[in-house]
């Protein structure tokens, strides 16, 4: 297929994607990629963190190491929540990415493990807020019943709060799927070839950039209705649940 | 849940495993991959591409022709990263790669963190604009004054956008695709490239030209300016050595040849 001429702008677009589908289709698999371990990684990361924001210190019963323990942690994990939301990821990524890689010490460090690592991270901060309102949610009276029935507070939190818990958040956690589809371009900026490096290199012959963004933005539209789709299906399913906004 | 995490450690190994390549006789070599006539993706593979690592696609252009002939002559395996432009030295110094080849200028403030081999191609700085544009009939620089100009980020062309008298000096831009789109919207009058490059870009977009300058009429540049060179870490002596043996064994002529077959491949 012949570069059409510059006026003709659709069909540019249709060469542009016939002539580069492999590398965008394995931009948009590195973007899926990114966005799975993204939300998969932080929940599992954020069921830990979140744990120790809301831990219950009991005034009576814990010794008082036990209680300096619990706080310190509680404290970190509240840092770590405001450190990571309240820069951008953009930023974050810079910082870690070149950080790691001056200082040399892992030898695999490359691209695309930085920025499935940089991706989990930021996750983890923004599902623990999610998490931590979907605990919230879970009457105390939910709590008081186990213990009652004696359960310890462990147990009680494993068994009864944490499952309603989870069920209450995970329209949240598909948002957060959803949102990282799209911000994980970003991580373009340290040379991950996710969709929108991927377009970005489809340009680079041509230098034909609007047709080429204009692919991206159709492919990014796509996947986002889809699990937007997806999402609102999982959030009929759970019924009465309360959506956390992100 | 295990299952799933089993499958993710499985991805995140591989890629791992995948990511250490080092060896004693491959050359990795670092590019941009979005700097036609220089470096530039594609999916199709021909007699000069080489795949990119780790990736689905290949890099084509001068710098891989060069690339190849440098492995070749070295009895080195070749391989090719792409990195964006501003990644490229740090890549380079945490040994991610072993050279960069990607149409660089050997400036003196580059030379402070990398050594800088032999020129492997030079040219000349011109002026990318609109057909359509108020300045279209300039012959040298002081008729651009009072234009809008815009140039890439971190480069020489960035720098030497100040020397046209009264320049409206626009914030650089990230990559080529986004400085020629800036100048077909009419957000800059100009930019400023390197010969080929503007050559590349005027040929696949047909309202835009570019304006040389003759002798005296145009920037002012030292020699080392407009040529573009390979960089390696200050440690790697012997490899320089190597490399700038065998540039000194590919002629003018094998460059320009080089280089308008580049040019012609492009689309």
């Amino acid at each position: 297929m012949e570069l059409p001429d510059q006026s003709e702008f659709f069909k540019t677009i249709i060469y542009l994607f016939v002539t580069y589908y492999k590398i965008i289709l394995y931009g948009l698999g590195v973007t899926i990629l990114l966005s799975v371990v993204g939300t998969v990684g932080g929940f599992v990361l954020a069921l830990g963190l979140t744990q120790q924001r809301v831990i219950h210190i009991d005034k009576k019963r814990d010794t008082k190491f036990v209680r300096i323990f619990k706080q310190v942690f509680k404290t970190l994990g509240d840092w770590y929540v405001t450190l990571l939301r309240g820069t951008p990821m953009i930023v974050q990524a810079m910082i870690i990415y070149y950080g790691i890689a001056t200082l040399d010490i892992f030898p695999w460090w490359s691209p695309l493990p930085a920025g499935l690592i940089i991706v989990t991270l930021n996750t983890t901060a923004y599902i623990s807020e999610v998490l931590r309102g979907g605990l919230q949610a879970v009457p105390i009276g939910q709590m008081e019943a186990s213990r009652s029935l004696g359960l310890t507070y462990n147990k009680a939190m494993r068994k009864v709060v944490w499952p309603q818990a989870i069920k209450n958040s995970l329209p949240g956690i598909g948002n957060e799927f959803v949102v990282n589809l799209k911000d994980t371009a970003v991580l373009s900026v340290i040379s991950v070839t996710d969709l929108f490096y991927a377009v970005t290199q489809s340009a680079s012959a041509t230098y034909r950039t609007i047709e080429a963004f204009v692919i991206a933005a159709i492919i990014y539209l796509i996947i986002t209705y889809i699990s937007s789709k997806f999402v609102n299906y999982l959030q009929k399913r759970v019924g009465t649940a309360k959506v956390v906004k992100v | 849940m295990k299952k799933i995490l089993s499958v993710l450690v499985l991805i995140v190994t591989g890629i791992t495993i995948s990511a250490c390549t080092n060896s004693q006789n491959t050359l990795v070599v670092g590019l941009e991959a979005a700097y036609a006539p220089f470096n530039w993706a594609t999916q199709t593979p021909n007699e000069h591409t080489v795949r990119i690592e780790g990736q689905v696609g290949y890099v084509d252009g001068y710098d891989v022709v060069v690339a190849q002939h440098i492995a070749d002559e070295l009895n080195m395996k070749l391989v090719i990263k792409v990195f964006k432009w501003e990644g490229l030295i740090t890549a380079l110094q945490s040994k991610l790669i072993d050279v960069i080849i990607a149409g660089m200028s050997p400036t003196a403030e580059r030379a402070k963190t990398v050594n800088f081999s032999d020129v492997y191609y030079r040219s000349e700085q011109v002026m990318v604009l609109l057909k359509t544009s108020t300045f279209n009939e300039a012959t040298s620089l002081a008729d651009f004054s009072g234009a809008k100009v815009v140039a890439q980020l971190g480069t020489l062309q960035d720098d030497l956008a100040d020397q046209i008298l009264n320049v409206n000096h626009l914030t650089p831009l990230e990559s080529y695709g986004a400085i020629t789109q800036s100048v077909k919207s009419g957000e800059a009058d100009a930019f400023v490239a390197e010969l080929p490059v503007a050559q590349s870009i005027t040929a696949t977009n047909s309202d835009l030209m570019y304006i040389q300058f003759s002798e005296g009429n145009g920037f002012v540049v030292t020699d080392e300016q407009v040529s573009v060179s390979i960089a390696l870490r200050k440690s790697d002596t012997d490899l320089l050595e190597s490399i700038n043996t065998v540039l000194a064994g590919i002629s003018e002529e094998q460059r320009n040849e080089w280089m308008s077959a580049a040019l012609s491949r492009q689309n």
